[in-house]
């Protein structure tokens, strides 16, 4: 990771981030051990039920994120995690990416990777409008040539498409 | 022998013009994957998956596995030129291959490292070619409590030799395999933790979680620690690559340590990344010049890179004969296996044999 010698940035420190995640994998086992008490987890007619192996995992992912919590409780205070300029860039990527995610189900993913591609080079990397739109749009359609005339797999289309009669 | 004919057969296979050209392919894109940062081995071959889904299946393994290495290769070429490692396996590399090309060295250190890297793997393929159908005789034998002895064993170690206290790295396996129960209960039919979501009624994807955990986790690490280049130049002529050669000749016995190590990692469920650092400082205690690594010798470059391809290639074999991958690529090119509908394990060797050899 980053050597930061000097505790120049402020962020969240790892003790936060720890105690984040071990939460975050209690409520994934709490999801989970629901999921699987729904469906039975002791021994049916021919063997274990359908819930029975997801119990005992997530049981198991329940044990170690107590175990985790337990153990930054006892250690002290140990350092930045990142630093909030680090995780603002991070953010940058994720929120786009995870946006462009859901909307591919609406407007199909060749206008949304367009959409996409335009936004990471003109905020993120400040090229000009030309190359941006050179370089988006370009690259779906090659996409779209490679995938759909020489591979033949059909990826999803939206509104746009249709209107185009792709 | 039966294997020798089998293996040239193999032979023939590859060298027919489509597969040659699928191996070019291969090669020139698994080097750029290598090269560009936040996309590594796994990675790589994860994305280029399905690209390979129009070809017969030998063919595509062809270009899986050339990808593979050519990552590899470029992974050194960063390692070097500009300090970045680009998979975990160069990060070895990086220790004294960096200093090389500060030095002004960069055509020697690259020139050592894919000589070792060449030799590293050949030993490799050579270990499996003699050991695999022996592997696979063995495996046969295998009832379903010796299978589960083999993973216990495989997760086990991952445990073992994870930096992270045993806690976090026994969550994450726990979390894989809820993640991995989704979907339709093969044994009772049930669907289980699908909560009436019908995109869940397969289960998720495993090159889905491939592609999110390594490839986006990448590009996010990437982001984070900020896309800085510190370049360095190199020059590769003929003659550079001569004098390299010459002088790699001295260091056979490294080269041969780290080949033997290289495989036993690779073999085992470690990998190529423990196989290099475990290499380095195996050598760095060993050899004559230890106490100079990490100001930019040779020889730090050679051990690295020998085991790291050496452990890469001989990943293969557990994937191949048992179902068990070795490295996490090999763990994406069984991936790739099962897609097309082939079952790894020993039954590969029975009933496979042409695309096994």
């Amino acid at each position: 990771m980053t050597e930061n010698a000097q505790p120049a940035g402020a962020g969240p420190s790892y003790r936060s981030v720890e105690i984040g995640t071990a939460l975050a994998m209690l409520l994934f086992a709490a999801i989970t051990i629901y999921g699987a008490l729904r469906v039975g987890i002791n021994w049916g007619a021919e063997g274990p039920r359908a819930g029975f192996f997801p119990f005992y995992v997530a049981v198991l992912i329940a044990l170690s994120s107590l175990y985790n919590l337990a153990r930054v409780f006892m250690e002290g205070a140990s350092g930045l995690f990142a630093e909030w300029s680090q995780l603002r860039q991070v953010m940058a990527v994720i929120i786009p990416t995870t946006a462009y995610v859901f909307l591919i189900p609406w407007i199909g993913l060749y206008v949304a990777s367009i959409i996409l591609i335009a936004v990471f080079m003109k905020w993120l990397g400040r090229y000009g409008w030309s190359m941006v739109a050179a370089v988006s749009v370009g690259v779906m359609v090659a996409t779209y040539l490679m995938f759909e005339k020489w591979f033949l797999v059909p990826l999803p289309k939206g509104p746009i498409e249709d209107m185009l009669g792709l | 022998m039966e294997e020798i004919t089998n293996l040239f057969h193999g032979f023939a296979t590859v060298l027919q013009p489509f597969n040659i050209l699928v191996m070019m392919v291969g090669l020139l894109l698994g080097v750029i994957i290598g090269v560009l940062p936040g996309l590594g081995g796994a990675n790589g071959v994860a994305i280029l998956l399905p690209l390979t889904f129009s070809m017969t299946p030998t063919s595509a393994i062809i270009m899986l596995s050339c990808i593979y290495w050519g990552a590899l290769f470029g992974g050194a070429i960063t390692s070097v030129l500009f300090n970045i490692p680009g998979e975990p396996w160069s990060v070895a590399t990086t220790f004294d291959g960096h200093p090389m090309a500060r030095k002004g060295k960069a055509g020697e250190a690259l020139t050592a490292a894919f000589t070792s890297s060449f030799v590293g793997a050949l030993f490799a393929v050579i270990v499996i070619t003699l050991v695999a159908p022996l592997v696979a005789k063995f495996a046969l034998q295998f009832g379903p409590a010796e299978k589960f002895a083999v993973y216990f064993l495989a997760f086990c170690s991952f445990v073992g030799m994870s930096k992270e206290p045993p806690s976090k790295t026994v969550a994450s396996m726990m979390i894989g395999f809820a993640l991995g129960a989704v979907g339709l209960d093969q044994m009772t039919g049930q669907l289980r933790l699908t909560f009436g979501v019908s995109e869940l009624l397969t289960g998720f994807d495993f090159l889905i979680a491939v592609i999110g955990l390594f490839g986006i986790g990448e590009i996010l690490l990437t982001m984070e620690e900020g896309l800085s280049f510190r370049g360095g130049h190199a020059n590769i002529n003929p003659k550079v690559v001569f004098q390299t050669w010459k002088e790699l000749i001295r260091f056979w016995p490294t080269s041969l340590r780290s080949c033997v190590i290289g495989c036993w990692m690779g073999i085992t469920p470690a990998g190529a990344t423990p196989a290099s650092f475990m290499s380095y400082g195996i050598a760095k205690r060993v050899s004559r010049n230890g106490h100079k690594f990490g100001t930019g010798e040779i020889e730090g470059v050679v051990a690295p890179e020998t085991a790291a391809h050496a452990a890469g290639t001989s990943a293969l074999l557990p994937m191949l004969a048992l179902g068990v991958p070795g490295s996490p690529t090999a763990a994406v090119l069984l991936g790739g296996l099962l897609i097309w509908g082939l079952q790894p394990g020993p039954l590969l060797f029975m009933e496979q044999k042409e695309f096994v050899w």
